[in-house]
Formats: structure tokens, C-alpha cells, sequence
């Protein structure tokens, strides 16, 4: 099967099921929000290393965010509610409590799951905060010596999240890969529900489960995508391939994944890439098969 | 069944005192819409039901919406527990009295001894405020947006722009389409802090214009 000339393996991406919660902060200028969510989405690209993975998904105009001020949504995926409670009480209280103006809501008022947040963060007042509910919600009041912190109490759940999502692209050399990345990345920048949670959206070091030579290593090089390696290793890469670079995605859904993947290959088939392929682990990383085919034909 | 919000709206307006009993946003969201018109009033001596003056609509919801100017209305969410509560006009003598728990929002003016002996919640005033607002408060909001005499026994804090505020003003302009100023929902605010207690922490948020 081609894509725009682009040959695409018969191969899929696995998934495997997370929790996520979106957090949306707010600030008196869209220079102080973006920066307070780029600290809280730092060092989150993968879950093995880093417990959780997040980034930003997108801006959100002041009609969109509830204190009517411009404001930025990010996504923090982790394994189960418990960790994903952990995660943004770490996060929110050293990356947005400590930002100027900033403030700080759950993005997912509709789900049912819920994981209490604000009341630990609140602590931080030293029995000088204070609660106010607005609109069925509970928020606190976190003295600061700049004026207030505000900060929702719970924060939804979505445990139908995804990890994992995938694609890569097989590329001549180093910047036709590159090249197809940016492309692939600005393509699904902003879709609504999915992260990129590595920088710039783009891995040059996929992994595999284990390792053949270190016990203790969890993951390591992704050996058969390796281009020096294709003499000392059972390559996957066929002649011609000389740089591999993968797109990882995490989403509210596997169908958001769906969406975001196909948008992305065919932004990625372009001069220069050879192929495009997938990660997996033989269906037992995770129940979620991403068939880069299927999603191509416009099937999933 | 519930509705959305119930709508308790005066016929006409009472040129003598009219004591209510139980109009509070917790009270009416257990009740179907017969049993609200049928919540006890008092006219001067004279007993009779919420329903001989005011017009019901809905029933069991905890989002209670009052039209009318209550000026000699008594007794408007007093001791509420929970809930929102809006008035579409003004507000009488007294207005969430004894409050515990939840919102209430005057789009007018209210009289004197608003919010007294509050425990806890949060009442908006669009409207100017009436003499000895939260007197005898223990904790608890007043968010006075069309100017205020503070009682002697709060003290002045800070001047800032609280963000609580904000959310809530935008959520009201939001949710129940009140026309409240930009200049007051980004704006600054004076922060009191007094009555009950020792410190005090009843607050009054007076709106610098």
C-alpha cells in the first residue's frame, strides 16, 4: 500500500491503556500561562523514566477557559488514577502555584472519575486558605505573596486514555526524516485530545522492551531500526533507509490516536522517506492495535 | 422530575413587610413546585403562602432564581445551606441572613444587615450594599460591586485583583446572563477582614472602580 508514493508497511502501532487528566491554566497573559504549562509538562516523555507523560495540547481563547482569561490545556497521562493524582499535585504545585497570575481548573468537567487535587496543594496556605464552590465546583483560595492562588479541588479522570500511539518514518537520510517529522508534527499540532510528549514531537530513539545484553535495562535501542546497525543486527530496514525518526502520540481515546495518526503520515509522505512503519511488541505491550493501513484507508 | 432552575417570580410588589420562610436554594431543591407555593409567609400578623405572591416555576433544583424588587421582603435566603440563588432586582432587609453554605447574587440593591451573622458562602451584591453588612459574620463573602460602607469592625487588608472573583462573575455572566462589567470582573478589589472571631474572618470585597 502507497501513500502519496510512500510505501506503507503492513505493520501496527500497540497501544496500551492509561489515565489522563487535562489541566487548563489561566493567566493574566498567554506568556505566563504557556510558560507555567511548559514547566509542567517538563521532563513527561515517558512513562518508564519520568511517571507520567504530558505536554501541551492547546491554546484556549478567553471565551473557552472559565475565568475569561487566555489560557493553555495540557495532558498528563499516567498508568492509574492513584499515579495521575500523585503526578499533579507534584506537578501543579512547583509549576503553576508558583507562577505569577496563573490559575489553575480541571479540563474534563464532565467525567464521572475524579481524583481530589486542590485540598493537598491548598495546604501550602497553612490554615489561612480558603474554599468557595461556583457552579456545583470547589475551588481554593491559596494565599501567595503576590495576591491569590485559585485552584479547582478534583480533577476528571479519563481511564479510556491511550499511550502509546505511533508511527515512523523511514527516511534517505537524516533531514528528509527530520524534515518529514516537522511536517508530521505540525499536522496534528493542536488536534484536540492528543499530546506529542516527546520534545518537538519527535523520538530519534525508539525503543525496544528489554534488552539482550543488560538484565536491569527496561527498554533499550530499537535495534532493528538502527541504520549502523544493519549488518550486526536483524534489521527491518530495507536499502536505501539511512534514518529513522518516530512520532509517539497519547490520547483521550484510541479514535483521537486514529485521527492524529493518519493526519500525521500523510503530512510525513513526502520526497525523501522511503517508508512508513510502526512500533510493536508482538500484541503484549497493549489491547490497542493501531493498523497503519486501516487508519490509512480511513477504516479506523 | 427536576428543572434546571426554579423561578419564583413577586406578582407585584408589597407595600408592607412580607416575612418568608424556607426560600432558600437547599430548601427548594427537595421540593416539587407545589410544595414551594405553599412555603408559609407571613404579611404583617397574617399567615399565608408563598404562593399568594409569587408565581412558581419549576421545582427541585438547587439553582433558585427570585424576579422582583423584594425591597419589603424578609427573610430571602436566610440560613442557606447550599446552592445558588439569584435575585432579579432588589433585595430587602436582611438578605441571606444566618448563611452557611452557597451563593446568592443580587442584581440590585439590598438593604440593611445583609449577610448578618453569616457562617460561611458567598454573597454578591451588584447594587449598592445597605448598612451593617455582615455584622456578626464568622467566615464567609461579600462581594460588593456597586459601592459599600464598610463596618467599622472589618479592616482593611490589601487591594488586589482576586481570582476568585473573576471566575465567579464570569461564570454569572455565563450561566445566568447577568450584565456585570468587565471593569468588575478583572478589576481590583479592597479586601476587609472582621466581625466575629478574633482575627476575623468574615471578608468584604468592595470593588474599586
Amino acid at each position: 500500500m502507497d501513500s502519496r508514493g510512500i510505501f506503507i508497511e503492513d505493520t501496527f502501532a500497540e497501544g496500551f491503556g492509561m489515565a489522563a487528566a487535562r489541566v487548563v491554566i489561566t493567566a493574566a497573559h498567554p506568556k505566563w500561562s504557556r510558560a507555567a504549562a511548559l514547566k509542567l509538562t517538563g521532563f513527561a516523555t515517558s512513562v518508564i523514566a519520568c511517571k507520567c507523560e504530558a505536554a501541551i495540547e492547546r491554546e484556549l481563547s478567553p471565551d473557552e477557559t472559565p475565568d475569561a482569561r487566555p489560557g493553555i490545556s495540557a495532558l498528563v497521562f499516567a498508568m492509574n488514577p492513584e499515579g495521575l493524582k500523585r503526578r499533579l499535585i507534584e506537578r501543579i504545585g512547583q509549576a503553576v502555584l508558583t507562577f505569577p497570575t496563573t490559575s489553575c481548573f480541571d479540563g474534563l468537567p464532565a467525567a464521572t472519575d475524579r481524583v481530589p487535587v486542590g485540598r493537598a496543594l491548598a495546604a501550602f496556605g497553612d490554615k489561612f486558605q480558603s474554599s468557595d464552590v461556583v457552579g456545583g465546583q470547589r475551588y481554593w483560595r491559596v494565599p501567595v505573596m503576590e495576591g491569590e492562588f485559585l485552584l479547582q479541588e478534583s480533577f476528571g479522570v479519563q481511564r479510556e486514555a491511550v499511550g502509546g500511539g505511533n508511527f515512523l518514518i523511514l527516511g534517505e537520510d537524516a533531514p528528509s526524516a527530520l524534515a518529514a517529522a516537522e511536517a508530521a508534527v505540525e499536522a496534528m499540532d493542536g488536534m484536540p485530545g492528543i499530546i506529542l510528549p516527546f520534545p518537538g514531537g519527535v523520538v530519534r530513539s525508539g525503543s525496544k522492551v528489554g534488552s539482550r545484553g543488560y538484565r536491569s535495562m527496561i527498554a533499550s535501542t530499537n535495534d532493528a531500526y538502527c541504520p549502523t546497525l544493519r549488518l550486526a543486527t536483524d534489521s527491518a530496514l530495507t536499502e536505501g533507509v539511512n534514518s529513522v525518526l518516530e512520532i509517539v502520540i497519547d490520547g483521550l481515546d484510541a479514535d483521537v490516536i486514529s485521527r492524529a495518526m493518519r493526519a500525521g503520515i500523510e503530512a510525513a509522505c513526502r520526497p525523501g522517506v522511503r517508508a512508513i512503519s510502526a512500533g510493536n511488541y508482538g500484541g503484549n505491550l497493549g489491547p490497542f492495535r493501531f493498523h497503519l493501513r486501516q487508519i490509512m484507508a480511513g477504516a479506523c | 422530575m427536576s428543572s434546571d432552575v426554579v423561578t419564583v417570580s413577586l406578582r407585584a410588589p408589597v407595600s408592607q413587610p412580607l416575612q418568608v420562610e424556607g426560600l432558600t436554594a437547599d430548601r427548594v431543591a427537595g421540593l416539587s413546585q407545589c410544595e414551594i407555593a405553599a412555603l408559609p409567609a407571613w404579611l404583617g400578623a397574617r399567615k399565608a403562602r408563598l404562593g399568594d405572591f409569587f408565581d412558581v416555576k419549576g421545582e427541585r433544583s438547587d439553582r433558585l432564581r427570585i424576579v422582583g424588587m423584594l425591597t419589603n421582603v424578609l427573610g430571602v435566603a436566610a440560613g442557606m445551606a447550599g446552592g445558588e440563588l439569584v435575585i432579579d432586582g432588589d433585595g430587602g432587609r436582611g438578605v441571606a441572613r444566618g448563611m452557611t453554605g452557597g451563593l446568592v447574587v443580587v442584581g440590585g440593591d439590598v438593604g440593611v444587615d445583609a449577610a448578618r451573622s453569616m457562617i460561611a458562602g458567598t454573597l454578591v451584591v451588584v447594587g449598592h450594599t445597605g448598612p451593617t453588612p455582615g455584622r456578626g459574620s464568622k467566615r464567609g463573602s461579600i462581594v460588593a460591586l456597586g459601592g459599600i460602607q464598610v463596618p467599622v469592625t472589618y479592616w482593611y487588608a490589601c487591594t488586589y485583583e482576586p481570582p476568585h472573583v473573576r471566575l465567579l462573575l464570569t461564570y454569572l455572566r455565563r450561566r445566568y446572563g447577568l450584565e456585570i462589567d468587565d471593569r468588575m470582573i478583572g478589576g481590583r478589589y479592597r479586601r476587609h477582614v472582621g466581625d466575629a472571631g478574633d482575627p476575623g474572618r468574615g471578608e468584604i470585597l468592595e470593588w474599586v472602580a
